[in-house]
């Protein structure tokens, strides 16, 4: 069962950690409109991690949501450096926002199916909210791609800057042969190949070149516990009232 | 989030004696306000009240996204997951407000360009509640309880105003800060109830907050410009001083229940008169705000500022060249 | 920049918001246009204007109009309008609609049968009576 929780917990992180990060937008964005959008997006995000955090307590003994996300060390946690980055330019949150949710949306429809039952419940509650995500992904990439000579140049560079830590979603955890043969989860190499189809689509209809990756420049570490620096900074802030005072309502 | 007071310019004479309305259609649009109907985007009226309303629904627009600096500092650090999605939300919606009033001011004729760059030169201004810092965790559930309390004391009575789409506006505003006073008055609860740290930091907030909020609602009644045409045209709905003694007679025994003090040793309900007496706060004070001089107004001016340049490019790679500025429909 | 109290917000702190400290002008049309949006609440129900959007093209406004108008309102369909395609009567017309009294042939009230069939079942009644007399 060890594989299994892994994979729900790398998850859970995944979307706590980029959920925080689109909400360091709200109230900064380009316009009034998108500042909704995103923040609606980094409300869904967050809700998945905490739905996420809520299977591990629930199925696995895991303490509670409030105590995974917000009072475990920096070494615990299982996210990809790529949701770990600052939110930089809006070109930068975007890419990510692209490469990342296309990923989720095809890791979820794998799980939908999923033989772990509360996964695939899970799956199925939220897949209109992610269809959501690649629609609003998906329409930026394509007008910004296809703006100005400035938006493309942002695009591009921000897709190239992108790539080696979007990759590293894809790092394998130790024991996923099991949760393939059981049919929990067909795995990660089977997600990076059809997310790469996915998004080859996308990025050549907004006139963006596909950058290619050396296996070896690919950002990996996050699944076994080695973050970027990043992180530490984004848990202190995370946890500094909720560390305040331990046992506490607040 | 938005309160009365010092909204309103007296014209000018030259203004008045530029633009004379034709007292035919004037009084028709009296008589049409006094049945109580609304007055829509497409009606004629008078050259004063389409000012001030821009002014008003203006000034309530940038309030929104102003307003959603202060609480937006804790957003990264609000404690545990129902605070820290509630918190999202809350300044989403102010964001939101933003937008809905901006859309209600541009039926007026005055385009969203034209409103951000006043707000960015100073020449427009926004709530002076939101030129405070929200120092602590304590702080933002004081303004999502107090703060927000007080703005639907003003947008209540405004929300029976006599423009349709600032009414419209309102009302979907209205409902929305219900949930947002809810989730304020729970977080704020919470720390009431809960240890002595936690209490502390709630009263030192508390005292801190105060004198905002008796400014929040504007001057006195006695020394504000009072405009009776305001009033009969259905802009301003509530006098500052009746709207202040709502509140007041709301929310002060919910404080004072919970065994926390406000900093006013004079603060006292008179039975016979059923009316809050207070200290004046310092309306000087007030006014060094309004005009720029606050502990926050440069960092919120600034933050505007970097968010609106940071997102130029986006806006511009995506201009169509064959739009054109329509005035909204409602 | 001279704050007077230290900025508080970690977000804001991690800006360099000097850079910025000169920009304070947006162009003509760069918040775009408005579109209309209509919503619907559930299947069945009618499409009700809701409000507006900015919007650079009719997919972008459905891509912002589905959280500003949907996440809050139930909804299960949403319209975008271009503002500048609705056409309108002017309020200035409004007496058009005033519908004078008498015409009543439009209003179901203005049809009462029933007394009609009351008064003929009457006398069908007593047509029967006067039958049954001369037998």
């Amino acid at each position: 069962m060890n594989a299994v929780k892994d994979l729900i917990l790398k998850m859970a992180d995944d979307s706590l950690i980029i959920g925080h990060r689109s909400s360091e937008w709200t109230g900064l964005g380009p316009i009034l409109e998108e500042d909704i959008a995103f923040s609606s997006m980094a409300q869904d995000k967050i809700g998945h991690a905490l739905a996420l955090y809520g299977i591990l307590h629930e199925q696995f003994g895991e303490l509670e949501a409030d105590q995974l996300a917000f009072n475990r060390k920096e070494s615990k946690f299982r996210c990809c450096h790529f949701a770990e980055l600052p939110i930089g330019e809006y070109d930068f949150s975007l890419m990510r926002h692209f490469l990342f949710d296309h990923a989720e949306a095809i890791r979820y429809e794998m799980l939908s199916s999923s033989s772990f039952a509360p996964l695939a419940q899970l799956a199925r509650k939220i897949k209109g909210e992610i269809k959501y995500h690649v629609l609003h992904a998906n329409s930026w990439i394509l007008r910004l791609g296809r703006g100005t000579e400035e938006s493309r140049h942002r695009m591009q560079s921000s897709l190239n800057f992108c790539m080696p830590y979007a990759l590293g979603i894809f790092e394998k955890n130790e024991a996923e042969s099991d949760l393939i043969t059981e049919g929990i989860f067909a795995g990660e190499e089977h997600l990076r190949i059809l997310w790469e189809e996915q998004i080859w689509k996308q990025i050549d209809q907004a006139g963006l070149q596909f950058p290619n990756v050396p296996e070896k420049k690919v950002h990996m570490g996050g699944r076994s516990g080695r973050h970027t620096v990043h992180l530490h900074m984004l848990l202190e802030e995370l946890s500094q009232v909720f560390r305040m005072e331990q046992g506490v309502e607040w | 989030m938005y309160g009365g007071g010092y909204i309103f310019s007296e014209p000018t004479q030259k203004e008045q004696d530029d633009h004379l309305d034709d007292p035919v259609m004037l009084a028709a649009f009296e008589a049409r306000i006094g049945q109580g109907e609304k007055i829509e985007p497409q009606d004629w009226m008078p050259y004063e009240y389409r000012r001030q309303l821009i002014r008003l629904i203006e000034q309530h627009a940038h309030s929104e996204v102003m307003g959603a600096l202060p609480e937006g500092a804790w957003i990264t650090r609000a404690p545990g997951f129902r605070r820290k999605l509630a918190l999202i939300a809350k300044v989403q919606d102010e964001i939101g407000h933003g937008q809905l009033l901006y859309n209600a001011a541009e039926t007026l004729g005055k385009p969203r360009e034209a409103m951000i760059n006043d707000l960015l030169s100073g020449k427009s201004k926004y709530s002076n509640v939101f030129n405070y810092p929200a120092k602590t965790w304590a702080d933002v559930t004081v303004i999502g309880f107090l703060i927000d309390a007080a703005a639907i004391v003003n947008q209540v009575a405004n929300s029976k105003g006599s423009y349709g789409p600032y009414c419209r506006a309102l009302e979907r505003i209205c409902y929305e800060e219900s949930f947002h006073i809810k989730q304020g008055y729970d977080a704020f609860v919470a720390l009431a109830l809960g240890s002595a740290s936690q209490r502390q930091m709630l009263q030192q907030a508390l005292n801190r907050w105060w004198q905002p909020i008796m400014h929040f609602f504007g001057p006195a009644d006695k020394n504000s410009v009072h405009s009776e045409q305001l009033m009969r045209w259905k802009v301003k709905m509530a006098s500052n001083d009746a709207m202040r003694q709502q509140f007041l007679d709301s929310y002060v025994p919910k404080i004072w229940e919970l065994n926390l003090t406000l900093p006013d040793p004079y603060l006292k309900k008179n039975l016979e008169s059923g009316k809050w007496e207070f200290t004046e706060p310092d309306w000087e004070e007030f006014y060094k705000v309004i005009n720029g001089d606050g502990p926050c107004n440069a960092e919120r001016l600034a933050t505007r500022k970097y968010a609106e340049e940071h997102g130029h490019w986006v806006r511009q790679a995506l201009i169509n060249s064959r739009q054109q500025f329509a005035i909204p429909l409602a | 920049m001279k704050t007077k109290s230290p900025i508080v917000d970690p977000r804001i702190i991690r800006l360099d918001l000097e850079k910025s400290a000169s920009f304070n002008h947006l162009g003509d049309m760069e918040v775009w246009g408005t579109y209309e949006v209509f919503h619907q609440k559930k299947r069945g129900d009618q499409h009700i204007h809701a409000g507006v959007v900015h919007a650079p093209d009719p997919e972008m406004a459905l891509v912002f109009a589905k959280e500003q108008y949907g996440r809050r309102l139930k909804c299960a369909n949403l319209w975008v309008v271009k503002t500048s395609d609705i056409y309108s009567i002017g309020y200035e017309n409004e007496d058009m609609f005033e519908t004078v009294p008498e015409k009543i042939y439009r209003e179901a009230g203005g049809y009462k049968l029933r007394e009609k069939i009351s008064q003929y079942k009457k006398s069908i009644t007593s047509v029967n009576i006067k039958e049954r007399e001369t037998l």
